[in-house]
């Protein structure tokens, strides 16, 4: 067993000077630390503000917690106070807004209950139209409700689908796989002798005559390249088409003119046989009631002489002489 | 017969320590329990002992005060900055301030202002009250009349405890102020937001847990060192290193400041 240590020798105490009035104020200072932290927390959690009780109703009150802040803007304006339930089984959310900011919320002010992903749930508040009447003390509104965490499984789900499909798709019996397949024989079939033009046409024969038929083509077109050369000559040239036509029309307009001065002679004469034709058609409407009355005096004479040669014994020349 | 004989001894043996367990823990308590009753009678502030109240009251504060809240102030400066970077890597700015105000100001403070009297004061004054009872001042005392714990525990209790309330209260106060500064800068626009958020954190029953850790964690820094000191709690042993008054003292004290951390965290998170 060791000897225990031997007992310390006690070490004179210092003075401290105004020890009493420095002791007082380190007490002081620690009441004024304390009842300050006290009074910040207070005012933090806003037990001096002025405020005015909004109810909101809500199907599902999970994550509000009491002092969650309602927001507008995106500026807290008040903080929950109290969740209940009521009689309909609804949770109800009472929350204290600050009176210097309630002007924001009229009736037909909206709010809504929003869960993230992640953090605890927003209380918002909306507000279309200013000018309505501001909202009363106690006003009781049903809160709208948005879980993103309830869509995550619809994601899922649809997520799930997709996949299948893509699997479906991209299995070697799938229509990706197929078209794949179909590419890389394309591409040999391009890297092949024939190129593109075995894929267009199927075969290297058929390649092979569209070969021949643009040698063909090229060969024409060299023969109508002489013919048009040639062609330019004779209608373009000195002696070509295109002069002799232009001096065929000169002779033309000379001829036309010629024709224009006799149509306009035989215009004259036409007038003068329309004359003659009006005159004739009126001569041959007298032409009418003048045979007409030759007739009838004919048939008379006729008749008389019938008569005379029933009348007269002695038979003479029946023959008249006309004038 | 024979083979029962170490099996009886080790159950002797297992008894007796439980016993001495016991007895020191209900020392402990009984003691916290009468310094409790004399700091709040008034006969204990008669002029002789708020002299010496006064004396230790300073003496255990102000030496360490400015210190500590300097010291308070660079670690809530650093721990800010990587909260606030940690959480806009992860898109979580909106919740750095009230993470840096719930782990520095309701867990970490109280614990190391705790621990910083622990160290400055209340250990010192232990061993100051272990060699005033080697020397035979305080059997002295009791000679002439007078109550020891009462003019000597006492005042060191009180002040031990002053000293850690003052302390976290500070360095919280501080905190709150170079949190803000290191999340808004130099401007007051924030303040209101911040002024809200930190409304949000203290809730009541936080702040009543917060206020009952601290005070606790005062009692048990102020108290143990004075009992292990009165009661000379040895092991079973002997006066070893290991198992000196001191490293007991130590050990258990440490053990209540663990246990009232866990209380704290389970009635705040649980």
């Amino acid at each position: 067993m060791s000897t225990p240590p031997p007992p310390l020798s006690p070490t004179p105490l210092e003075p401290v000077a105004n020890l009493e009035i420095k002791a007082r104020l380190l007490l002081l200072f620690m009441l004024v630390l304390v009842c300050g932290s006290v009074l910040f927390v207070l005012y933090a959690r806003g037990a001096f503000d002025a405020t005015q009780r909004l109810v909101l109703m809500a199907d599902d009150s999970e994550g509000v917690v009491v002092g969650m802040d309602i927001t507008f803007s995106g500026f807290p304006i008040g903080r929950v106070r109290r969740i209940e339930l009521a009689d309909d089984g609804r949770a109800r959310i009472l929350v204290d807004l600050s009176a210097k900011d309630a002007h924001w919320l009229r009736t037909s002010s909206m709010f809504t209950l929003v869960r993230g992903i992640v953090g605890s749930p927003n209380i918002r508040a909306y507000t279309g139209m200013l000018n309505d009447p501001p909202l009363p003390d106690g006003a009781e509104r049903t809160v709208l409700q948005g879980d993103a965490n309830a869509e995550i499984p619809k994601v899922i789900s649809a997520a799930k689908e997709l996949i299948d499909n893509l699997n479906a798709l991209t299995r070697s019996s799938g229509s990706v796989g197929t078209t794949l397949e179909n590419l890389q024989t394309l591409t040999a079939r391009l890297n092949g002798p024939g190129g593109a033009l075995t894929v267009l046409l199927g075969s290297e024969q058929e390649a092979k005559k569209i070969a021949v038929t643009l040698d063909r083509a090229n060969a024409l077109l060299g023969r109508l390249d002489t013919i048009a050369a040639k062609t330019d000559t004779q209608v373009f040239g000195e002696k070509g088409v295109l002069p002799e036509t232009r001096a065929t029309i000169v002779q033309l307009n000379a001829l036309l003119g010629d024709a224009r001065t006799s149509m306009k002679k035989v215009d004259a004469v036409l007038q003068d046989a329309q004359a003659i034709s009006t005159n004739a058609k009126d001569a041959t409407a007298d032409l009418g009631a003048l045979r007409a009355d030759i007739d009838a005096n004919l048939r008379k004479i006729d008749s008389l002489i019938n008569e005379i040669n029933r009348k007269w014994p002695f038979a003479r020349d029946t023959e008249i002489k006309l004038p | 017969m024979t083979s029962r004989d170490p099996l009886q001894r080790r159950f002797t043996q297992t008894s007796r320590i439980a016993q001495q367990w016991l007895t020191e823990w209900w020392r402990l308590a009984h003691l916290g329990a009468v310094l409790l009753v004399l700091a709040l009678s008034p006969s204990s502030y008669n002029p002789e002992s708020r002299k010496i109240l006064t004396r230790q009251i300073y003496l255990n504060t102000a030496p360490i005060l400015v210190g500590f809240s300097v010291l308070c102030a660079l670690v809530t400066v650093v721990l800010t900055r990587i909260v606030l970077v940690t959480a806009q890597s992860y898109g979580l700015s909106q919740y750095a301030l009230q993470v840096v105000i719930r782990v520095l100001i309701l867990e970490l403070i109280p614990l190391t202002a705790a621990l910083f009297v622990a160290l400055r004061c209340t250990i010192p004054d232990g061993a100051e009250l272990t060699a005033m009872q080697a020397r035979g001042e305080l059997d002295d005392m009791r000679r002439q009349g007078q109550d020891p714990v009462r003019r000597e525990v006492l005042p060191r209790v009180v002040a031990g405890m002053f000293s850690g309330i003052t302390l976290a209260a500070l360095s919280s106060m501080v905190a709150l102020v170079v949190a803000y500064m290191a999340g808004y800068g130099f401007t007051t626009s924030g303040i209101e937001a911040y002024v809200r958020l930190s409304g949000q954190v203290f809730s009541p029953a936080v702040t009543l847990i917060f206020i009952l850790k601290t005070l606790l964690f005062s009692l048990a820094v102020a108290l143990i060192p004075m009992a292990s000191a009165l009661y000379g709690m040895r092991g079973l042993h002997g006066a070893g290193v290991r198992t000196s008054t001191e490293m007991r003292g130590l050990v258990r004290m440490f053990a209540v400041i663990l246990l009232i951390e866990v209380a704290s965290l389970v009635g705040n998170y649980y």
